[in-house]
């Protein structure tokens, strides 16, 4: 089982989404981390054939996916970063719904939604519209329906949006027990979503893959980069106006706990720190933590 | 068949079908009670009262006055009502009905006024066109009558259509085959039809307003974006939405012209049916049924019509991002045969008109005016009736932009 992006590149007018990214996906959770407008969707919509390329391919084990067609979408659930449901539906005629369109006999189809809608907790709203529903349940209602036909190949495009806490807990561990033999690629920003439980990660940054690898491969990338300290709270001032902090935590007795990037140590009490998947993240995209604000300034 | 129900559920599951589709019988029914209100009479009494009556009551009065009129309309009975009528005005010393003195017209012509319908047509001048006064008709002449009728839609089909002796030939050629003597059964009136199309065209234009949404709603909400990544999300769901579509709007048009049809000929009487429609519209009138023939033939069309209608909204639905889009186009070519009929003249319309899929129910361009009209669309030697080419074309148009309306839906892809 193998999905296999080779070269896809996709332009609208004069901007180009994506460029030219080959990636190999098999079995297990991949992450696909990249800033806001860096082609994440497009990839995404790309792979799931809503979207063709203007070049390039998405094949699935060897078969270009427009080829394969039904058979494709027959192993695919898809969960886009933004959806709409027909708003007449309740959650559950929307369920029978998909189901029927992902060819579940009626019998299975009626066990799998019951099966879904605890594992997502929506059981006792199963009757209600899902119009009336909060943003976080309409996205577990995506979720659900993304996981009807036990799909072979899963794409979720930033999942966790809307969800509580509790419920991101909840999603990361339906995923977990899921994707045993399957792909499942993962889009977000929120990167402790993925860094728990993809085994492999893609970033892609201006439509350009940037790195792939294991949490410990990428991780490997900052080493050496990330650094803690422990500083009056007069000092942070200087600290964020120098340096790109990615975290602050007061600590007892006034003093703040300062985590930041930086190729070497800003002053003498810093300490090297266990690099993160965020801190590469920061580190490859500083306009998410406000860096290059803090250039500009 | 289980996408299809589940389809069907989904529509019929939205407020606003419910709302339109309620409306769209109730506006049916109240469109078959309207022309019986607009029915006026009056006569004086035994005691030299005038007497008013109104709807029903007029209807019941006139038929009552008119019941001997009913039956074949023979040229022997239609020389004596001429007869009669020249007769009651030369004792008056007048020439039109209308300079009588109050009450005669009621007591000595209302009863034989159905007989005397499309006289002063059949005797009109060949050359001007200009009909005739009723007194100023030959009653010998009348022995002839329906040769005096087919004389005239040669002389009529030379004036209306000089450049094409093909749409000539084939006008005669009908008129030959109408079943003749027509017969006569009065109480209804041709308002009553007018009604029906009023009817048909706002049934169309709520037909439209639910069809519209069905593929641009999912565009615009994204959730087509995970329905077409399934496996039945593509060719199946799109047929599926088709055929849901062109259902309720069948069952929708079907309902009310129906209850529509019931309520008229409820009231105005169903005998009246029966009636020629020579003996409601021109006398020459080209095809051969009676009024309620024409009823089923114009609900029949009106089907068709509302049919082609939906499924080319539904190829617009597929071909635009967001409802609102569809939903406009959708009205502008539901009401374009309407414009096009008023503003613009000669061949092109009639074309633009006989093929545009709304043409069937339009208001003023529709098939009733095309069925008791005299247009052809001619092409060199072929002439073809314009009703039969408003009924072609919506039986080609259905399949066809029903299938170019799922090719459109598959080959749409996400902004």
């Amino acid at each position: 089982m193998e999905l296999m992006i080779d070269h896809a590149s996709k332009r609208f007018n004069d901007k180009t989404a994506v460029s030219d990214i080959s990636l190999k996906l098999t079995p297990g959770v991949w992450g696909l981390l990249g800033a806001n407008g860096a082609g994440k969707t497009t990839l995404m919509r790309m792979i799931a054939g809503i979207m063709p390329p203007t070049s390039g391919q998405v094949t699935y084990d060897g078969v270009p996916v427009q080829t394969l067609g039904e058979r494709y979408r027959d192993i695919f659930g898809f969960l886009p970063q933004d959806f709409g449901f027909p708003p007449e539906f309740t959650v559950k005629d929307y369920l029978t719904y998909a189901a029927a369109l992902k060819g579940l006999p009626e019998r299975q189809s009626r066990r799998k939604i019951q099966e879904l809608l605890e594992r997502v907790s929506l059981l006792d709203v199963c009757n209600r519209k899902i119009s009336k529903l909060s943003g976080g349940m309409r996205r577990r209602v995506g979720i659900a329906q993304a996981l009807l036909n036990d799909p072979e190949v899963l794409i979720l495009d930033e999942p966790t949006g809307g969800l509580d806490p509790g419920e991101r807990v909840r999603f990361r561990n339906l995923l977990s027990e899921f994707a045993h033999d399957r792909i499942v690629l993962i889009s977000t920003h929120i990167v402790p979503d993925v860094e728990y439980i993809a085994a492999c990660h893609a970033i892609i940054k201006g439509g350009r893959l940037l790195a792939t690898g294991t949490t410990e491969e990428l991780t490997r990338l900052v080493e050496g980069k990330v650094w803690s300290c422990t500083l009056p709270a007069e000092a942070v001032p200087e600290y964020e106006s120098k340096l790109q902090v990615t975290n602050l935590r007061n600590e007892n007795g006034g003093s703040v706990s300062v985590r930041y990037l930086s190729d070497r140590p800003y002053s003498a009490a810093s300490i090297p720190a266990t690099p993160r998947l965020e801190d590469l993240y920061l580190w490859l995209f500083p306009e998410s933590s406000g860096e290059h604000d803090r250039r500009v300034r | 068949m289980r996408i299809f129900c589940l389809e069907l559920k989904r529509v019929l599951q939205a407020r606003l079908t419910w709302i339109l589709l309620a409306l769209a019988l109730i506006l049916s029914v109240l469109l078959a009670y309207l022309p019986a209100t607009y029915c006026y009479s009056s006569y004086t009494d035994e005691a030299g009262n005038e007497v008013n009556l109104t709807g029903l009551a007029s209807i019941s009065y006139e038929k009552e006055r008119q019941a001997d009129a009913s039956g074949i309309v023979t040229p022997e009975r239609v020389r004596e009502a001429v007869e009669i009528y020249q007769a009651c005005l030369t004792s008056y010393g007048v020439t039109e009905s209308y300079d009588l003195p109050e009450g005669v017209y009621e007591e000595e012509i209302l009863p034989i006024a159905p007989l005397l319908h499309g006289v002063k047509e059949a005797f009109a001048d060949p050359d001007t066109g200009m009909a005739p006064t009723i007194m100023e008709i030959d009653p010998e002449k009348i022995d002839g009558y329906y040769s005096v009728c087919e004389a005239r839609i040669a002389s009529l089909m030379a004036m209306e259509q000089p450049d094409s002796p093909a749409a000539q030939r084939r006008a005669v050629e009908m008129y030959r085959k109408v079943e003749k003597p027509f017969e006569v059964y009065p109480g209804m009136s041709s308002t009553i039809l007018d009604y029906q199309n009023i009817m048909g065209f706002l049934v169309l234009l709520f037909c439209v307003v639910i069809a519209a949404p069905v593929f641009s709603a999912g565009y615009q909400s994204g959730a087509d974006d995970i329905l077409r990544c399934t496996k039945h999300g593509r060719v199946t769901l799109g047929v599926s939405k088709v055929f849901a579509a062109l259902f309720v709007s069948g069952a929708a048009f079907v309902t009310c012209a129906a209850a529509h049809i019931l309520v008229v000929n409820s009231l105005f009487g169903w005998e009246c049916t029966k009636t020629s429609v020579q003996m409601l519209y021109s006398i020459v009138t080209l095809t051969s049924m009676n009024i309620g023939e024409l009823q089923r033939l114009f609900a029949a069309a009106g089907l068709l019509s509302v049919l082609a209608s939906v499924s080319f909204t539904l190829l617009l639905s597929s071909r635009c991002k967001t409802s609102a889009a569809s939903l406009a186009s959708g009205l502008i070519f539901c009401i374009a045969p309407v414009v096009l009929s008023m503003t613009m003249p000669g061949a092109l319309s009639t074309w633009l008109c006989s093929i545009l899929p709304a043409s069937g129910t339009s208001i003023q361009a529709g098939i009733l005016y095309a069925i008791t009209g005299f247009k052809f669309l001619s092409l060199g030697e072929l002439a073809v009736w314009t009703p039969w080419a408003m009924i072609g074309a919506c039986i080609i148009e259905i399949p066809l932009f029903s299938f170019l309306a799922v090719r459109s839906y598959c080959r749409h892809t996400a902004a």
